[in-house]
């Protein structure tokens, strides 16, 4: 990512400090870091991801400040509290 | 943000893509007052997305030749004066009135005409591992390339139908990504088919040259008749299996091999998205050439209800010339009912020839009917719900095979996708009557799962 030019932004993840660039969702910046799993299937625990990056699908549900949302239409904002395993 | 939480507008447009700019900048442009709602952080929609303001292009900043036609929309559009409101989500609606929530915070546009805008999805077909991360749709890995300059991985797969393979795999090598085989399920035979298609249309032909330079710059070789049988790995994929497949997509597992990937693109082709407009109460009819069930519009994109019109992939799918072209021709006619005068000409018969020919190369990639035997009783059909294919065709034969008799058999499509995802091919799959024609999606509100706050605090219409 040479010639970022992007403000960093810094928020938690599963308890966790990482950075990011504003303007990035909380999928995408997770993505870059290298965290796949996002939650784990209710029935068998196997570990679910980013798959339609798009809004349709919600496999990327996770938990930012105590609200369920997509994490990919959630843009990453400084001081966020972000957990994985969304499902209500 | 932007403030209130009811807005007003003449035109309220759903979509910020090639359909929904079209028509918002012609629109504004004829004196309109228009506001755009868009799931996407910025305007663009999925195929002319852009980065966010400052970051870094990727390394290999090729574009296909089609994009300047994106670039002139966004720039018409933001000269327009016509509004976006981004990150927004519709979950409500009649007509003259879009209940949206954006930022947490629950909105209503008034507005005394809408236009359907709202694109396409990519259309999945379950195999075995099809749930690991790592394995995506084709239009996530466009989205992770352009949208955002993030690398998928290092060593990728494709696999699917259609011509959206192309634009993944150069996605793909502009981040750097090795794509290890890129796979086609149709039998070279469809490429014949579509070439008419191609060949007939200019921009269509620049296009397909375009893409056939950079495949052959990479060393990447379409594999035409082959598709992906399975992904595997320890809590994400690590190889895929993938092998030859018969002139309907049956899988030949005798050729199947092992490939070592990181990421996988799966696309068989797009989906119309049309829960809206089947919520407004807009007739669709089913067309497999164009996807599946797509809203019913006349010359001038109106849909069977008043005051609502729809352009591009949810009159069924026709690419960006289609969606922009009908976005013309909607406002044109919006135009004249709001503020009389004579009707600006040609935008409407632009349209259709470009639907035509659209036509004429989609039809070419129809949904292989043996792909459904990829998945294997024991295979995910419902991501949101984990059904898995034996309990849905379980549910199939104790209830029925209507989707909604699978879904209250098996709970298959009612999780939070609200059966986006494997609505498209759960009937097939689950035992539905070859050559009966598929139900359309269940539609109910909220169309897209919102927190109960917008629901309760959701402005009275």
């Amino acid at each position: 990512m040479n010639g970022d030019r992007r403000a960093s932004v810094g928020f938690t993840f599963a308890g966790r400090a990482v950075e990011a660039r504003a303007g990035d969702t909380v999928a995408m910046a997770l993505w870059r870091l290298g965290e796949r799993t996002l939650r784990h299937s209710s029935r068998d625990g196997a570990p679910r991801a980013v798959f339609c990056n798009m809004g349709v699908c919600y496999e990327c549900l996770c938990r930012v400040d105590g609200a369920v949302v997509r994490a990919c239409t959630t843009l990453v904002q400084d001081g966020m509290r972000v957990e994985p395993g969304g499902r209500p | 943000m932007n403030g209130a939480s009811v807005v007003d507008a003449d035109v309220g447009v759903v979509g910020a893509g090639p359909g929904g700019l079209a028509a918002a900048a012609r629109l504004a442009a004829g004196g309109l007052s228009v506001v755009v709602l868009d799931e996407g952080a910025g305007a663009g929609g999925q195929i002319f997305r852009q980065l966010p303001p400052g970051a870094a292009r990727p390394a290999a900043d090729h574009e296909p030749p089609s994009h300047a036609s994106g670039h002139a929309l966004l720039a018409a559009f933001a000269a327009s004066g016509a509004t976006l409101q981004p990150l927004a989500t519709v979950w409500d609606a009649r007509p003259g009135r879009l209940w949206f929530e954006q930022h947490g915070a629950s909105r209503l546009l008034r507005c005394r005409r809408i236009v359907l805008a709202t694109g396409a999805h990519d259309r999945c077909l379950p195999f075995p591992g099809w749930t690991l991360p790592g394995v995506l749709t084709a239009g996530a890995l466009q989205v992770m390339v352009r949208g955002f300059a993030v690398p998928p991985g290092r060593r990728a797969l494709v696999a699917g139908s259609g011509p959206l393979l192309l634009p993944t795999v150069t996605a793909l090598r502009q981040a750097g990504v090795q794509v290890v085989a890129a796979l086609e399920a149709s039998p070279r035979r469809r490429l014949w088919r579509a070439l008419p298609g191609v060949l007939g249309h200019a921009g269509r032909r620049r296009e397909a040259l375009w893409y056939a330079r950079q495949l052959w710059r990479a060393g990447v070789r379409l594999q035409w008749g082959c598709t992906v049988f399975a992904c595997e790995g320890d809590g994400r994929v690590e190889r895929a299996v993938i092998g030859r497949v018969d002139a309907e997509g049956r899988p030949r597992r005798d050729t199947a091999r092992t490939i070592e990937v990181d990421v996988v693109g799966a696309g068989f082709g797009l989906v119309p998205s049309i829960e809206l407009g089947l919520h407004l109460g807009c007739a669709a009819r089913f067309d497999a050439g164009r996807g599946g069930h797509c809203l019913v519009v006349d010359a001038d994109q109106r849909t069977t209800v008043d005051g609502v019109h729809a352009v591009g992939e949810a009159c069924g799918i026709g690419g960006a010339e289609v969606a922009a072209a009908e976005g013309e021709a909607a406002a044109a006619a919006i135009l004249r009912d709001l503020r009389g005068g004579p009707a600006p000409a040609g935008a409407a018969q632009r349209a259709a020839a470009e639907r035509r020919a659209a036509d004429r190369l989609l039809g070419a990639f129809a949904p292989l009917p043996g792909l459904a035997e990829l998945a294997t009783p024991e295979t995910i059909v419902c991501r949101c719900e984990d059904v898995t294919l034996h309990q849905a065709r379980a549910a199939a034969g104790l209830h029925g095979t209507s989707l909604r008799a699978i879904k209250v058999g098996c709970r298959a499509g009612m999780g939070p996708c609200q059966g986006r995802i494997c609505g498209p091919f759960l009937q097939a799959l689950a035992g539905g009557e070859p050559g009966r024609p598929m139900d359309l999606p269940v539609v109910r509100v909220p169309l897209k799962p919102v927190r109960t706050d917008t629901l309760l605090q959701a402005p009275p219409g």
